[in-house]
Parts: C-alpha cells; sequence; structure tokens
C-alpha cells in the first residue's frame, strides 16, 4: 500500500486542491456581481445571488429587509462557504415587489453607513479637540 | 409612506482614543450592522505587508520561507495604502502603483549573535516603513556592503521588543542573510498579515438595575461585600450614603459574578442586568500600521463601497427586468 502523499493520484492532483485566495473576492470575466431569478411559482417573490460576498452584506441586507412592511419572507444563505457567494430569498406583497424591496433595502443602508461615517468623524473630531483641551 | 421607519440614523460616542486603541459606543442600529462593521475592520480595511520576497544570500538557521512568512507578518505603515492598486485590479504598467521595495541585507561579522531585526529593513519608499521603525545605522557609505549595526546611537538592533524592532532571524558569524522584498495592497481577508487590527470587538451595552428596597434590606458590609464582588468596577460603595451606587457599568462583562453573589447572600433579585441589543461597545486594537481612528472609518467607507457595487448591480438587473417585461 502506498501513503496518501505519494500515490499515482496524487502526483496526479497535487496533494492540494486548495482553491486560490483570490477566489474569495476577484469576480472572474464574464461572471455577473449580482443575479436575480424570479420564482416561478409565487408572484412577488424571487432569489437574488451575489457573487464574491459573504454574511457581512447577507446578513445586513437581510435584516434590513425584514423592516420593510411589505417584506413577506427575506432570508440569506451561504450554500457552501467554499463557494463565496450569497443567495438571498425576497417574497413581498403586491404592494411592493423583490427588486424594489431590495433597492429600497439597499438605499437605506447605504444613507445609514453615510450618516454613521459623518458622525463617526465629527465625534472624533470633537473628542480629539477636547482631549487637547484637557491636555492644557 | 413608512419609509422613515426603515430609515435608521445611529449614534456614535467615542470613549476613549489612543494611538494604539479606539474605543466607542455605536447606538441606534442593530446587531447585523454592528456585526457588519466588525468584520469589515478584521478582514476588508486594505494595508500594506511584505508579499513577494527574492532571496539572494540566506546562510541563517532559518529556511527561506521561514524567514518570508515572518517578513510578511511585520506590520507596515499603510498611510500610503489608499494611493495604490490591488495587484489583481491594477492592468497598467506602473510598477510604483503595486509594489512598493524593501531589502534586508545583513552579515554577522561579530563574534556575538547578531538579532536581525525589523530595524534592519532598508526602505525605498518612506511613507512604507515597518511600524516604529527606527533604521539601525549602517557602518559606512552606499558603497558599503553590509549593514553593520552600531551599538548604542540610533536604533538598537538587538534585543526585540518596542525599542529593538521586531526580531527576524538571528546570525552567527559569517551567516549572512540578504533579501529583497516586495510589499503590496491586500485585505485580512486574503491574508492575515494584511490585517490592520490586533482584534476589534464589541459587546452590548448593559443595562443595569438595582432594586433598592432589596438593597436597604442588607447591612453595610453586605454591601461592600457586593460591590467588591464583580471583578469589574461595575458597583462602587459609597461610604457617605452607605448605598451601592452604579460606577461603570459599561465595563461589566456579562461574568455574572455579582448576579451570584446576590444569590449567594439571599438576595436574588437585588440587580437585574439585560443587554440593550441596539447599543455597542467597540473596541478596535491596532497593530499600528493605521491609527485606530482612521481604521473604522475607512471601513465604514468599504461597506459604503460594497452598498454603492450591490446598488448599481441592482440598477442594472432592473433595467434588464424592464427591457424584458416590455
Amino acid at each position: 500500500r502506498v501513503c496518501p502523499q505519494h500515490s499515482e493520484r496524487a502526483k496526479r492532483r497535487g496533494t492540494m486542491n486548495q482553491p486560490s485566495r483570490a477566489e474569495k473576492f476577484v469576480l472572474p470575466e464574464g461572471v455577473r456581481k449580482l443575479t436575480f431569478t424570479r420564482d416561478t411559482k409565487v408572484s412577488n417573490a424571487g432569489t437574488f445571488i451575489v457573487q464574491k460576498e459573504d454574511h457581512t452584506l447577507g446578513n445586513t441586507v437581510r435584516m434590513q429587509l425584514h423592516r420593510d412592511p411589505n417584506v413577506v419572507f427575506a432570508g440569506y444563505q451561504v450554500p457552501h462557504p467554499s463557494d463565496n457567494r450569497i443567495v438571498i430569498k425576497v417574497h413581498t406583497n403586491k404592494d411592493s415587489s423583490p427588486m424594489q424591496a431590495m433597492t429600497e433595502a439597499v438605499d437605506h443602508l447605504r444613507t445609514e453607513v453615510s450618516d454613521l461615517s459623518q458622525k463617526f468623524s465629527d465625534e472624533v473630531r470633537a473628542f480629539k479637540h477636547q482631549q487637547g483641551n484637557d491636555g492644557y | 409612506m413608512a419609509a422613515n421607519t426603515k430609515q435608521r440614523f445611529p449614534s456614535v460616542e467615542v470613549q476613549e482614543l489612543t494611538s494604539e486603541m479606539i474605543r466607542f459606543v455605536l447606538r441606534g442600529t442593530d446587531t447585523s450592522m454592528a456585526n457588519a462593521l466588525r468584520r469589515v475592520i478584521i478582514a476588508e480595511v486594505p494595508t500594506l505587508a511584505i508579499d513577494l520576497v527574492e532571496v539572494v544570500e540566506n546562510s541563517s538557521c532559518l529556511c527561506d520561507e521561514f524567514i518570508a512568512h515572518r517578513l510578511g507578518l511585520i506590520p507596515l505603515l499603510s498611510a500610503a495604502a489608499t494611493e495604490m492598486e490591488f495587484p489583481y485590479d491594477y492592468a497598467g504598467d506602473d510598477e510604483k502603483k503595486t509594489d512598493v521595495q524593501i531589502d534586508l541585507r545583513v552579515k554577522c561579522v561579530s563574534d556575538q549573535t547578531e538579532d536581525v531585526t525589523s530595524n534592519d529593513l532598508i526602505c525605498y519608499d518612506q511613507r512604507v516603513v515597518p511600524v516604529g521603525y527606527k533604521p539601525t545605522i549602517r557602518a559606512g557609505g552606499k558603497d558599503d556592503d553590509y549593514t553593520v549595526p552600531s551599538d548604542g546611537a540610533g536604533g538598537d538592533g538587538g534585543g526585540s521588543g518596542a525599542d529593538g524592532g521586531i526580531l527576524i532571524v538571528k546570525l552567527r558569524k559569517n551567516q549572512e542573510v540578504h533579501l529583497r522584498c516586495v510589499a503590496r495592497k491586500g485585505v485580512g481577508r486574503d491574508h492575515a498579515k494584511w490585517q490592520p487590527v490586533a482584534t476589534a470587538v464589541y459587546r452590548f451595552e448593559p443595562e443595569i438595575e438595582i432594586d433598592e428596597t432589596l438593597m436597604g434590606t442588607l447591612t453595610e458590609e453586605e454591601k461592600m461585600a457586593f460591590a467588591a464582588a464583580s471583578p469589574a468596577p461595575v458597583f462602587k460603595y459609597n461610604a457617605q450614603t452607605k448605598k451601592v451606587e452604579i460606577d461603570t457599568p459599561e465595563s461589566y462583562a456579562y461574568d455574572g459574578e455579582c448576579l451570584r453573589k446576590a444569590q449567594e447572600m439571599g438576595v436574588p433579585g437585588l440587580v437585574t442586568i439585560r443587554a440593550k441589543q441596539d447599543a455597542f461597545l467597540f473596541t478596535v486594537e491596532s497593530t499600528g500600521a493605521i491609527p485606530p481612528e482612521e481604521i473604522v472609518t475607512r471601513a465604514l467607507e468599504v461597506l459604503a463601497k460594497k452598498l454603492d457595487v450591490t446598488k448599481g448591480e441592482l440598477d442594472i438587473c432592473a433595467a434588464e427586468q424592464r427591457e424584458t417585461a416590455a
């Protein structure tokens, strides 16, 4: 019996199947970052697949979607950790649509982050100013 | 429209800011945003680190890749990272946009062990130097082949720690190490050497309530014992008012010691502690590559860019949907 490191198969395939680390964030040529597929059986429902993203975006968008009263169902998953994509399923009532709900959610998050960014800069500046005063 | 209830406007309060760490409270948002911020701080704020090592000479006791690995982990001042491009993104010819040259050339000529530290690195871009860089003085001018540390004056080549630079390898007499390194821009997601923080954590701000009637039933010693029970300075006993007061609630680490003490003393309802679900105490400790407040600012920029990219893609998708529907 040959040990796994020296088997013929190992020599052919290499002993490691490790993908390149860049696969986590580099989008290959011809691959769309985001795709949307309407649900064929249910109206006002669909699935978004976002490439090269993880829970950082997925959970945040999902929780924001929950705040939309027109959203009946919103969930996300990372189908496999080696795959580096997220799948977000959105189902709304007839007053909205998955695309609309998603767009609004991302908009609100973007405004929130901008606002936070501004407030943080202001706070740091004020804190440093105060530190400077106390130092004297 | 119900739009107003969907939009949040969080608030920030900075509690402590040093050159190495920042402590702030984030209020008015939910766990997903706090966690997203934490994840981005750790894994997606770009820094610079040595990424390519060309070995000209290595007669040290550590093999080439060992030294290369250690070199990569040395934190480099990364203020210049914003102007540089990621190597996998950049398609042009200008090397200065992606690469920064750093050399290392030390030979041990004395009988004593030579410590090669981050202070021995020769940095060609003065903005991109190791954190806490105190360059070792070279003996002789440009033509001199070797960096021979002069004892005492200037940088202290020997010994590790804050003053001596980060130890890379030790050399015996006649052992030499001569390498050419290239530092590149990257993110923690790719390799931990590009992580700008030692750690970034958040915990929920606690809401502590003391039941005054139950507190009134305790003796003075019991009150003092209770205040001392918690390892963090959550409570303090005020000798003047003879009462237990809340000192610094945010230092509470959710260890439950004071609750256990209350149970022991037979007054389990003495204090109720809840974690506020929308207030987060962040502690961000920088490695020194980027100032801590700058790390958070850049993290928010990265998060904003992520959302922008998503929005752009959504718009494209929506336009296509309209076209196919029409």
